[in-house]
């Protein structure tokens, strides 16, 4: 039995804190159908009217695609950069793979600012305009440590045997990947490549300097959030929260049958 | 030109960790393997013998030395080129395809365009699934087998491609005691119907010996001896191969006659032993006296060359085997005796008589 | 003599041997040089540029070259860059204590506690929603909570224990700590359960079979298994807090300014490319050191199961 230790105690604190974590979004959600002028109390009746005047909002409609856009770019880039990455780190031996290693995993432990900042003057002296692309590009390379990472874990954990089969009846490099290496990484690659969207339609750091004309949806959300003149941002706050829950559900529930329940994925 | 595969000074060696020096995991591999035949390298773990497979198969690079294929140096030829097929301890069978995919595929990569058609892989694959009897498994999945079943399909995969050289990296580790003893007897038909070269690699002695043309005793990345299962066994050249297989039990004795027609050696309590064997050691040298269970019987005292002390008795099921001090502390030997003799008591004077033809020594001092 | 026919089934007649070497050298290459080549354009030659522009000065909203190192001095020595670093840090490993420390219970309860597979899947869903929750909701539900007419405040008049609103709650080093900590405390459940996973059930039933107690257990057994992974998610979580710019702006006031506002300050309107520059390769330098350090403190500390 792996239990130990006094089980009220722990569930009562473990409880508590479950509370704490949930708290503040409950309240989001509550103020989002009130029926007032300003975020906070008093709370008068409940209203849709906030949700009604976001769902109008074409500034935040656009935005949304914008991010949807840029998400789908970064996945796409994490996946044709980092893929090779993984593999390369963990097949081959090669002089400076440790600096390589460190520069990959950089992103994680930056503020998203300074990588921001990094990019923005190569940009700038490279007199390119800065616009969803330029999102894009910085956004991937911070998040292409998500998916070296993970590729690289799992091919760890595939071992040689089978690729090493494989050559061993006569296969060449791109017939190993085929036949061998993909079909394994399958489940790893996907998980990375939805954590990659998720994070790239939050990320608000990197994305702070390198954004042009167009807005992705934390910029937008952002500018709301400054003014905090209507509870219009409850209303959005609540939708994000649920979209959110649906996916994660959603996810969870596919990649579950692959078992990645306790796997604690950060 | 030789033919076959030759080993000339294999060595490997794995970089430590942190930049300390690393082990010498191969470490002067010489050995003549010739076609058609059924080679077995035998040795605990870490002794080098899968090492030295995977550098045959290309997968590791020597640190020096080389190997060469019917005269030619084929130390740096790439894995996908040397057609000897592997069969791996894990199976290695490709979980996204099935049973009749994964045999096929050694078929229908690139550098095999051209040669089959469709319905001749087809049928090919349904000859070689009959041969190692999973005909009709053809379309499942690996996670639905068995591991015997496995291990025949890898077997099957192996195979098809009709290599010249087969590499087996202990394929039977895995399987339980009497599927072991299936396989093995299905291997050495297989052997035999396709006249191939099995390189075999097992810590199984009671399999090397069944199975084997030759066994290439290893231990500590060398080859301790090389021949024929019957002189590994009944003429080992070292003390390692005599104490590694079958039961056998070095007494420290030295040389009190030589000659053409055998020898006497004379035990630390004075006893004395004869011995067909004229093994050239010169008067007076120190050697270990190998006396294996199966050749020593017990008698009444008086009526055997030995003396001593029975000690322990194991009931084996095929044999008893007694555990006697020898007299005046010169050693303790192991002694098999059937089931149905009268059994000695514990503690009683024993006499051991010693056959003269399997009675052996090997080299020095311990 | 390398000329050779390869016999057997399957070779094409009159094959010449091919280098292993050669080819396993090809193939290396073809893996790393994509990756490498996006690294060396999009990390090495901005970080380069940086160095170029830190080593210049800003003389009235231009950018003048130069080959000095004074930014660098000022960074560790004027203010208020070099306070404004210490805060951060201190804000940073606040945060990243702080979120362990409430994370305990609730990852020990996932791991440990759970009686079924089911529970466990459910429980564990439920700490990953606040954890994809966006980020910016999560930092503008404590600014709405902790405001003068936020329900903190509301739930202290309504209880009577204050008259008028408490406005220490906002605005200050305090609700940015706080905001951060709930930000992260997912973050830290979700790691510290990977950790004490790690530990085997037969580990802890032989422990009880001997006679340990539960405390003993968690001391000598769960701890010194799950610390080192701890402290790499703590590192991370510590990274992430100090280099946040968004919850100093929402909840934080004007004495908790933290180092990647000041960063966005310098780019906007104070114009001073050349200092922003050299902080950025400060805190880079300052990232690659703190991978190393936890690279090798993990190393050192982690129990190989």
């Amino acid at each position: 039995m792996r239990a130990f230790g006094n089980r009220p105690f722990v569930i009562s604190l473990a409880s508590a804190v479950l509370l704490f974590l949930y708290a503040p979004l409950i309240v989001i959600v509550i103020f989002s159908f009130n029926d007032s002028d300003y975020t906070g109390l008093p709370f008068n009746g409940v209203t849709l009217r906030w949700y009604a005047e976001l769902l109008s909002d074409s500034k935040i409609l656009g935005s949304i695609w914008n991010s949807v856009y840029v998400g789908l770019g970064v996945v796409v880039l994490s996946v044709t950069f980092g893929l090779p990455a993984a593999i390369a780190l963990e097949r081959y031996e090669f002089p400076g793979k440790g600096l390589f290693r460190r520069i990959v995993m950089l992103p994680i432990v930056l503020p998203g600012i300074i990588t921001g900042v990094a990019l923005l003057s190569f940009y700038l002296t490279l007199h390119l305009r800065l616009s969803l692309h330029t999102i894009m590009l910085g956004q991937g390379t911070a998040l292409m440590c998500i998916t070296i990472t993970e590729v690289f874990a799992r091919l760890q954990q595939m071992g040689k045997s089978q690729s090493e089969a494989a050559v061993n009846l006569g296969a060449n490099e791109w017939e190993v990947f085929r036949h061998v290496t993909l079909p394994g990484i399958k489940s790893s690659l996907f998980g990375a490549m939805l954590i990659a969207f998720s994070i790239s339609f939050d990320e608000i750091a990197v994305t702070f300097l390198l954004t042009g004309r167009e807005n992705t949806l934390p910029m937008t959300l952002w500018s709301l959030l400054r003014r905090e003149v209507t509870p219009e941002v409850n209303a959005a706050s609540t939708l994000i929260i649920a979209v959110s829950v649906i996916l994660i559900v959603i996810g969870m529930y596919a990649s579950r049958g692959k078992g990645a329940a306790g796997n604690g994925a950060h | 030109m030789t033919t076959g595969i030759e080993l000339r000074d294999l060595r490997k060696k794995y970089d430590g960790h942190g930049g300390g020096a690393g082990a010498w995991a191969v470490d002067g591999v010489d050995m003549q393997i010739g076609r058609g035949q059924f080679v077995t390298l035998l040795g605990p773990s870490g002794c080098g013998k899968t090492t030295t497979l995977r550098m045959i198969a290309g997968f590791e690079t020597p640190s020096s030395g080389e190997i060469l294929r019917d005269g030619v140096d084929i130390t740096d030829q790439p894995v996908t080129d040397r057609e000897m097929r592997m069969v791996f301890q894990d199976f290695a069978l490709f979980p996204n395809m099935s049973v009749a995919e994964n045999v096929a595929f050694g078929l229908k990569t690139r550098r095999m365009k051209g040669r089959f058609d469709a319905a001749q892989i087809r049928r090919k694959v349904g000859e070689y699934l009959d041969l190692v009897r999973l005909g009709s498994h053809a379309d499942k999945r690996p996670h639905q087998l068995s591991g015997g079943q496995k291990q025949r399909v890898a077997l099957a995969r192996a195979l098809i491609t009709d290599p010249e050289v087969v590499l087996f990296d202990e394929p039977l580790g895995s399987l339980d005691a009497h599927l072991r003893k299936v396989m093995q007897v299905e291997l050495i038909r297989l052997h035999r119907e396709l006249g191939k070269t099995f390189i075999y690699v097992t810590h199984d002695q009671d399999e090397a010996m069944a199975m084997s043309d030759a066994i290439a005793v290893m231990n500590a990345g060398k080859v301790q001896q090389f021949g024929t299962p019957r002189e590994i066994y009944d003429r080992p050249t070292s003390r390692y191969v005599a104490g590694f297989i079958g039961h056998a039990h070095i007494v420290e004795a030295t040389v009190a006659d030589s000659g053409s027609s055998g020898m006497v050696v004379r035990l630390a309590n004075g006893e004395t032993v004869r011995l067909a064997d004229p093994a050239n050691v010169a008067k007076g040298a120190s050697v270990g006296l190998m006396l294996r269970a199966e050749d020593l019987s017990l008698a009444r005292p008086g009526e055997g060359e030995l003396h001593g002390e029975v000690a322990d008795s194991l009931y084996r099921g095929e044999y008893v085997e007694y555990v006697v001090e020898l007299k005046g502390g010169a050693g303790t030997v192991h002694v098999h005796e059937p089931t149905d003799l009268e059994p000695f008591a514990h503690g009683a004077a024993v006499a051991l008589k010693v056959n003269p033809q399997k009675a052996h020594v090997v080299g020095g001092a311990a | 003599m390398t000329q050779a026919t390869l016999t057997g089934a399957g070779a094409a007649p009159g094959l010449v041997l091919r280098s292993a070497r050669r080819i396993e050298r090809r193939r290396m290459l073809m893996w790393l040089i994509p990756p490498i080549a996006w690294f060396t354009v999009f990390m090495l030659v901005p970080y380069g540029l940086l160095f170029y522009y830190s080593l210049g000065h800003a003389e009235d909203m231009r950018f003048v070259p130069g080959l000095s190192l004074a930014n660098f001095v000022k960074v560790f020595t004027a203010e208020p860059y070099l306070g404004v670093i210490l805060k951060s840090a201190r804000i940073g490993l606040m945060t990243a204590v702080f979120s362990a420390i409430i994370a305990w219970p609730l990852a020990f309860a996932l791991a440990f506690h759970t009686r079924s597979a089911a529970t466990k899947f459910a429980i564990y869903l439920m700490v990953i929603v606040p954890w994809w929750a966006s980020y910016l909701v999560k930092a503008y539900a404590w600014k709405t909570i902790l405001g003068t007419n936020g329900i903190l405040n509301a739930t202290l008049q309504g209880l009577g224990l204050t008259n008028e609103p408490v406005r220490l709650f906002l605005y200050n080093e305090f609700s940015v700590v706080l905001t951060l900590t709930y930000i992260f405390t997912p973050f830290a459940v979700l790691s510290i359960y990977a950790q004490l996973e790690r530990v085997p059930t037969s580990m802890i039933e032989a422990a009880k079979n001997l006679g340990a107690g539960g405390w003993e257990i968690f001391r000598r057994i769960v701890l010194p298994i799950s610390i080192p992974g701890v402290i790499a998610g703590g590192v991370i979580t510590f990274s992430l807090a100090f280099g946040d710019f968004v919850a100093p702006v929402l909840v934080g006031g004007s004495d908790s300014l933290m180092i990647s506002n000041i960063v966005i300050n310098l780019l906007g309107v104070a114009f001073d490319w050349p200092m922003a520059a050299a902080i950025g390769l400060v805190i880079i330098t300052l990232g690659l050191g703190l991978i190393s350090l936890t690279g090798w403190l993990e190393e050192k500390t982690q129990v190989r199961l």
